[in-house]
């Protein structure tokens, strides 16, 4: 599990600055929430395009998380990169005014999704791509918002597990209160990721690189002295998730159909 | 003997861009006094074109790129990868070894990697033979990519007499430890040791790089000399252009010291082959 810091960050850096090229970007928006993925993530982007050409966008509900407005900007400065920050409280409020509810998870996730619709308003405003900042363990567990969080254009760290993602921030001197931060979603004040699933992020981790990298039987995983509960836990989260993972389906009616034998690369022409 | 290995990205898809960046390096190689230059797996195309394949393939008897090729070849000898078009819809994976004005072989790639992140033989037919012929610098064998890890490919080359294997490869890196650079560079490297000593040849892989649909080619390329000792090694994930002089001398060299070709016995494997052939079913 353990990683080459500087290696990750060269082959990071690189598909960053060679796939805004492929597709015509020189700018690149991302949405910088004061958390370790995004501050990670901007300090790529600065590193392969250079500072003024990478916008963060600071997108708070109301003054609920001060600390972390703070931490990102602290990011902001030290990588002398552009920035806007616009407070998502109204739009979201307009809308629960109308439709009420008391569900935090119907709140948080209807945040992240006008989060998204702002960094895709300023991607087409600036002529910049929207970078992603999913690591591999939110994608494989789905511990993020479909069509919100999980939307963008490229996702240079969606091959890195959590604990490598602290990793490599360490190595791009990332602050360390940043490293340090209890990961959270953001959904209210004081919830974190840890608390929500109930695991620990190193112990997930670990349980994830044994069933995915190393294909392990869960006899095997198990055998590392992990509970069952956890590992069941775990595996329950990656399979229920897996709709997040993929373009819907489409039924196959045609000879040929997009998803199904429309087989084209991503990067045609690139 | 100069060598240079283009260890390069091509545009996926745009021939007419590639054959641009083909030229280039050739002037660049022959303004060196380069005697053969070497490019990577399907470097007239890119690599990962499942459907473009049709509109990418080449029929070399009848085409104008091809046609430049063979008369650049009087200058220097070239190898390149392209998709080969062959009885009107059958389409190839494919390595062309030009000089002297020649076209002067073509290999098309057998060992189709369709698993995991691979898919070539849903888009490319298989190539049937593995097969040495002779060059102005010695006898010379083709692979491609993961033919080289089929040792049967490598032997096949070896037991025709082989004086140089060319691999031509588009080797996405994967697997990540502490140490820099990716795992999966370790495997073919110890291929290419192993393959060099044991066949006393020149082993010689051109490996590209660059970014296609997110897979990371790993770039690497190396040359082993007959006795199975590294004469050059690219940087691993960035362009590269290796030159390397290789002195057939240590051909004869090798060989007074390691008897493997002298020793080889093909008839004997060859009847051990024909058992699993014939004898068993599964």
């Amino acid at each position: 599990m353990k990683i080459n810091p500087s290696f990750v960050k060269k082959l990071l850096v690189k598909f960053i600055k060679e796939e805004l090229e492929k597709f015509n970007f020189q700018k690149a928006v991302v949405g910088l929430s004061g958390g370790l993925d995004s501050s990670v993530t901007s300090c790529l982007c600065q590193k392969a395009l250079g500072a003024q050409n990478v916008l963060a966008l600071v997108l708070p509900y109301g003054d609920r998380f001060a600390k972390d407005v703070q931490d990102a900007e602290n990011v902001i400065k030290a990588l002398g990169i552009r920035s806007k920050k616009i407070n998502i409280q109204p739009m979201v409020d307009v809308y629960y005014s109308q439709h009420p509810t008391n569900n935090k998870i119907l709140k948080g996730n209807k945040m992240a999704r006008e989060r998204m619709s702002i960094l895709y308003d300023f991607s087409s405003r600036e002529k910049a791509m929207v970078i992603g900042t999913s690591n591999k363990t939110e994608l494989l567990l789905g511990y993020g918002t479909i069509h919100g969080d999980m939307a963008s254009g490229i996702n240079p760290i969606g091959d890195l597990y959590k604990t490598q993602v602290r990793e490599l921030g360490k190595h791009l001197n990332v602050p360390p209160e940043i490293i340090r931060k209890s990961p959270s979603a953001g959904f209210w004040p004081g919830q974190t990721d840890e608390k929500e699933i109930g695991i620990d992020y190193e112990k997930i981790d670990q349980i994830l690189y044994q069933i995915v990298d190393l294909r392990k039987p869960k006899k095997e995983v198990l055998s590392l002295g992990f509970s069952e509960k956890t590992v069941n836990k775990v595996v329950a989260m990656i399979k229920k998730s897996e709709f997040k993972r993929k373009l819907p389906p489409i039924p196959k009616i045609s000879t040929r159909t997009v998803g199904h034998d429309f087989l084209f690369p991503y990067d045609w022409g690139k | 003997m100069k060598i240079a290995l283009v260890q390069t990205s091509p545009v996926l898809q745009d021939i007419e861009k590639n054959f641009s960046i083909h030229l280039r390096f050739i002037d660049k190689a022959i303004q060196n006094n380069i005697d053969l230059i070497i490019f990577p797996e399907l470097s007239l195309t890119g690599y990962t074109l499942r459907d473009l394949v049709p509109e990418t393939a080449i029929i070399p008897e009848k085409n104008k790129w091809f046609d430049q090729f063979k008369m650049i070849s009087r200058d220097i000898s070239i190898v390149l990868g392209f998709v080969e078009e062959r009885e009107k819809g059958n389409y190839f994976n494919s390595a062309a070894y030009f000089s002297k004005g020649n076209l002067l072989h073509i290999h098309r790639k057998v060992f189709l990697p369709t698993y995991g992140m691979f898919e070539e033989a849903k888009f490319f037919s298989q190539g049937k033979k593995f097969s040495v012929f002779q060059t102005p610098f010695g006898k010379t064998g083709l692979l491609i990519c993961y033919d080289f890890l089929n040792y049967g490919a490598d032997y096949a080359l070896f037991s025709q007499g082989a004086d140089i294997i060319i691999v031509l490869s588009a080797a996405p890196g994967r697997g990540m430890g502490e140490k820099s650079g990716y795992s999966s560079s370790h495997m073919w490297e110890l291929m290419g040791e192993t393959v060099s000593r044991f066949s006393t040849v020149f082993l010689i892989y051109c490996n590209r790089v660059g970014y296609e649909d997110g897979k990371s080619f790993a770039g690497g390329s190396f040359i082993f000399n007959p006795e199975g000792e590294l004469l050059a090694k690219a940087s691993s994930v960035d362009e590269d252009f290796l030159v390397s002089t290789l002195d057939m001398n240590e051909l004869r060299n090798a060989r007074q010291k390691l008897f493997y070709k002298r020793d080889n016995k093909p008839e004997v494997i060859l009847r051990s082959l024909n058992k699993v052939i014939f004898e068993n079913e599964d």
